[in-house]
């Protein structure tokens, strides 16, 4: 196992790509170094490169709702900041809050709360990032809207690195919302009746910040017992009571502690199904023009058919 | 020609000057560029067949959806137009997966009507929502008031069908959560034309809110309404929309056929709608109302009933073209700002106005910092087109520098290019002419727009570039 490279700004991480390239070397790009099964994908010859040591929140004005950081920041950090204001980083992936912001927006790993608060690629304004030939690249903004240019960031995001190495992210935040609750309800989960009224309340009105069936297995864990069903509401008083009593229809409810997303989180239920991107001519020709010696996370999403 | 009169029908090429006119030009007044023809494809092969054939006899062309775009995106400056809008097919409606299968010409409205028996309607709601078609909003990446909780055309389109520059077809679509793919639909939606023809658009469809409140808040001064509206996002209330007019604008509403009620003796009003379940929805809207009051309002009254709320949007909605009353053009800007710095940016957007001697209208998406700072001017009288365009230049510049952006709906088109350099490092620029490269490596698609061709090295150091 050679060194692992950690730089410590945007223009040692260009230094190092064109190094690399130079010396025909690959690199294995990891944030905390929590996606193994990646890290296995594109172990072999390629040189270990983390971004852990390139931290930090760069910018955030609460009265604006956005946060820039740079790619090693962790979750915990984000959500320490943004907490003090009322505010709440969106991103709640399936993991640990160890786990890195540059990493969760080139996985794009989503969590429970997807459907409420947007996936990464909704989530994020801008990135900056190197690319496999060691240029330095900025896509988007930090303001809320944004269509200026082609579309960098909807590149980056969700391409595991083979496109290039995220340095930097700006994001979205919400508020917190007023009233924030946790419920366990007790109902037969593997009714298919039962699915079809969970279903009705997920769909609204009274849309909820995350609703989910559990395994048997997860419910355990979670020291749930017999509750198969865990819902979080949020919003106003008003909204909230509402919410509470149609919860109450499918079955009875006990409250737990908002930790409880935590936990599951951790527990990463969501089994990744990587496909081959590059096997496409487009794709290949997208992989040419911003790694075209295959040197960043070569395999990880497949190589380009030669 | 021969070949896309026989693909098309002879009635669907335009070759006639008097033809062509219509097609000079898109919603923007003060640019015309004439297409050398215009082809019209009525269904999704024939747009295939159309673009082979181009591809294959070496012509550029440019995609054009109703021509409502404001940036001089679809402007055809001697190359074939191509012509979409005949394609107005909706394909299918899920409601229970809440999608939307259409063509690319189907009209922003239509499609909301197809999805209204369903309880569903199409999120994303530009101003010429009534003309404007999915393939153009797709292109544009396209906002409106609604997008502030909403979202852009980004987060509702799932995917597409489309046809690349060189005649292959390939299907995009947003990657499964479970999936370790790349985003390419992501990319392509706001490409502006220049990536490929969309053939068909996967859209996603949101459910009708159950209740709607429409308030209108009248400030005796524009520094009031805008601290006003910081205020409102600060505070973690998300309205569904949170629009801003001036007293020039609402001059302009107010005397044309769309006038709407605004007070017309305020310095400014807020257009603040929110949405959701009935629960919890008068709480919101109290809350708002008090901030406003907090910030100055002299007045905050609701929409009494939904024709009222229509009337009220109405004045939004049309006041571009209300501003047809003013004068024979009207310069449109669309730059994003930090939303706590609106208050100190519109004071010296107002003064770069009178230093420059020129009346600017500002109509704009206020909650998400989305400003238009729209001119009316005379382009025919040499000094004041000068005036107005060394203030737009101006304006823009303030907004770049505030950490803003040059657009935020309306594309860059050909409007905007001048200002790309200065928003974006020479590197950023390379890397978004390789991105467009990889989709059209001729560049046969929407020549000249978005990026200018200079900052493009591959291109500079190919033989034979001509800037």
């Amino acid at each position: 196992m050679s060194t692992v490279l950690t730089p410590s700004t945007t223009d040692e991480l260009a230094t190092i790509v064109r190094e690399s390239l130079a010396a025909h070397r690959s690199l294995a790009v990891r944030g905390a170094g929590r996606w193994a099964l990646a890290l296995t994908r594109a172990s072999g010859a390629a040189t270990p490169l983390s971004m852990a040591t390139m931290s930090g929140i760069v910018e955030y004005v609460p009265g604006d709702l956005t946060l820039t950081a740079r790619a090693g920041t962790t979750l915990a950090e984000i959500e320490g900041a943004t907490r003090a204001n009322g505010q709440w980083c969106p991103l709640l992936p399936w993991g640990t809050d160890d786990g890195t912001l540059g990493a969760t927006f080139a996985t794009a790993t989503t969590g429970p709360f997807r459907a409420a608060l947007g996936a990464p690629r909704d989530i994020a304004l801008g990135v900056e990032f190197v690319d496999g030939t060691g240029s330095i690249a900025r896509g988007g903004g930090r303001v809320v809207k944004n269509v200026a240019g082609f579309d960098l960031t909807r590149l980056i995001v969700g391409s595991w690195g083979t496109l290039g190495v995220i340095t930097e992210i700006s994001m979205r935040l919400r508020a917190r919302p007023a009233l924030d609750r946790t419920l366990a309800v007790q109902c037969d989960v593997d009714d298919p009746a039962v699915l079809v009224r969970i279903d009705a309340f997920r769909r609204g009105p009274y849309v909820p910040l995350a609703c989910e069936v559990l395994s048997a297995e997860h419910a355990g864990a979670l020291g749930l017992g017999a509750a198969r069903l865990v819902v979080r509401v949020g919003g106003n008083s008003a909204f909230v009571a509402e919410s509470v009593r149609r919860i109450a229809e499918l079955g009875t409810i006990d409250e737990r502690a908002a930790e409880l997303w935590t936990q599951y989180r951790a527990l990463d239920p969501q089994q990744r199904h990587f496909t081959n991107a590059y096997s496409s001519p487009l794709a290949a020709r997208i992989k040419q023009k911003f790694d075209p010696h295959g040197i960043l996370n070569p395999n990880v999403l497949g190589e380009v058919a030669v | 020609m021969e070949t896309l009169r026989r693909i098309v029908g002879d009635r669907h090429v335009l070759t006639r000057s008097s033809e062509l006119l219509v097609y000079e030009n898109d919603a923007l007044p003060g640019y015309h560029k004439r297409p050398s023809l215009v082809v019209l494809p009525g269904t999704a092969d024939e747009v295939v067949a159309v673009v082979r054939a181009l591809y294959a006899a070496g012509l550029q062309w440019v995609a054009r959806g109703a021509g409502t775009g404001l940036s001089g995106g679809a402007l055809a400056d001697d190359v074939v137009l191509l012509g979409l809008h005949r394609l107005k097919k909706i394909i299918s409606v899920d409601p229970i997966a809440r999608l939307a299968v259409v063509e690319p010409g189907v009209v922003n409205a239509n499609l909301t009507k197809a999805a209204t028996p369903f309880g569903l309607h199409y999120a994303p709601d530009p101003s010429s929502q009534t003309a404007c078609t999915i393939g153009g909003n797709v292109a544009e990446n396209a906002g409106g008031p609604h997008c502030l909780k909403y979202g852009v055309t980004l987060n509702h389109v799932h995917a597409a069908t489309v046809v690349l520059p060189d005649g292959e077809i390939v299907k995009l679509a947003v990657p499964a959560d479970h999936e370790a793919a790349l985003d390419l639909m992501g990319a392509f939606v706001g490409s502006e034309g220049c990536f490929g023809v969309a053939l068909d658009v996967t859209v996603r469809l949101t459910p009708n809110p159950e209740g709607i409140r429409t308030m209108l808040a009248d400030f005796s001064s524009m520094d009031d309404a805008a601290r006003a509206t910081s205020a409102i996002i600060a505070a973690g209330i998300l309205p569904a929309a949170l629009e801003l007019m001036d007293d020039a604008t609402i001059a302009a509403v107010e005397a044309s056929v769309y006038a709407a009620g605004y007070p017309t003796d305020c310095a400014a009003v807020l257009l603040v709608e929110v949405d959701g379940p009935e629960c919890g929805l008068d709480d919101d809207a109290a809350a708002i109302a008090a901030l406003c009051r907090e910030c100055g309002a002299r007045d905050v009254r609701t929409a009494r009933d939904a024709t009222d709320r229509a009337r009220l949007w109405q004045g939004r909605k049309k006041a571009f073209g209300a501003m047809g009353r003013v004068a024979s053009h009207l310069a449109v800007q669309d730059a994003v700002v930090p939303r706590t710095r609106l208050a100190p940016i519109l004071a010296r957007i107002s003064a770069i106005g009178t230093k420059y001697g020129v009346h600017v209208c500002n109509v704009f998406h206020a909650g998400d910092g989305n400003l238009h700072p729209n001119v009316p001017y005379n382009a025919d009288d040499p000094d004041e087109n000068a005036r107005v365009h060394s203030a737009m230049k101006e304006i823009m510049e303030l907004c770049i520098a505030e950490g803003g952006t040059i657009s935020g709906e309306h594309g860059v088109g050909f409007d905007k290019l001048p200002y790309m350099e200065k928003l974006f490092p020479g590197d950023s620029l390379d890397a978004m002419c390789r991105l467009r490269d990889a989709f059209d490596p001729l560049r046969r698609a929407n020549p000249g727009k978005v990026v200018p061709s200079h900052a493009c090295r591959e291109w500079i150091s190919a033989p034979g570039f001509e800037a």
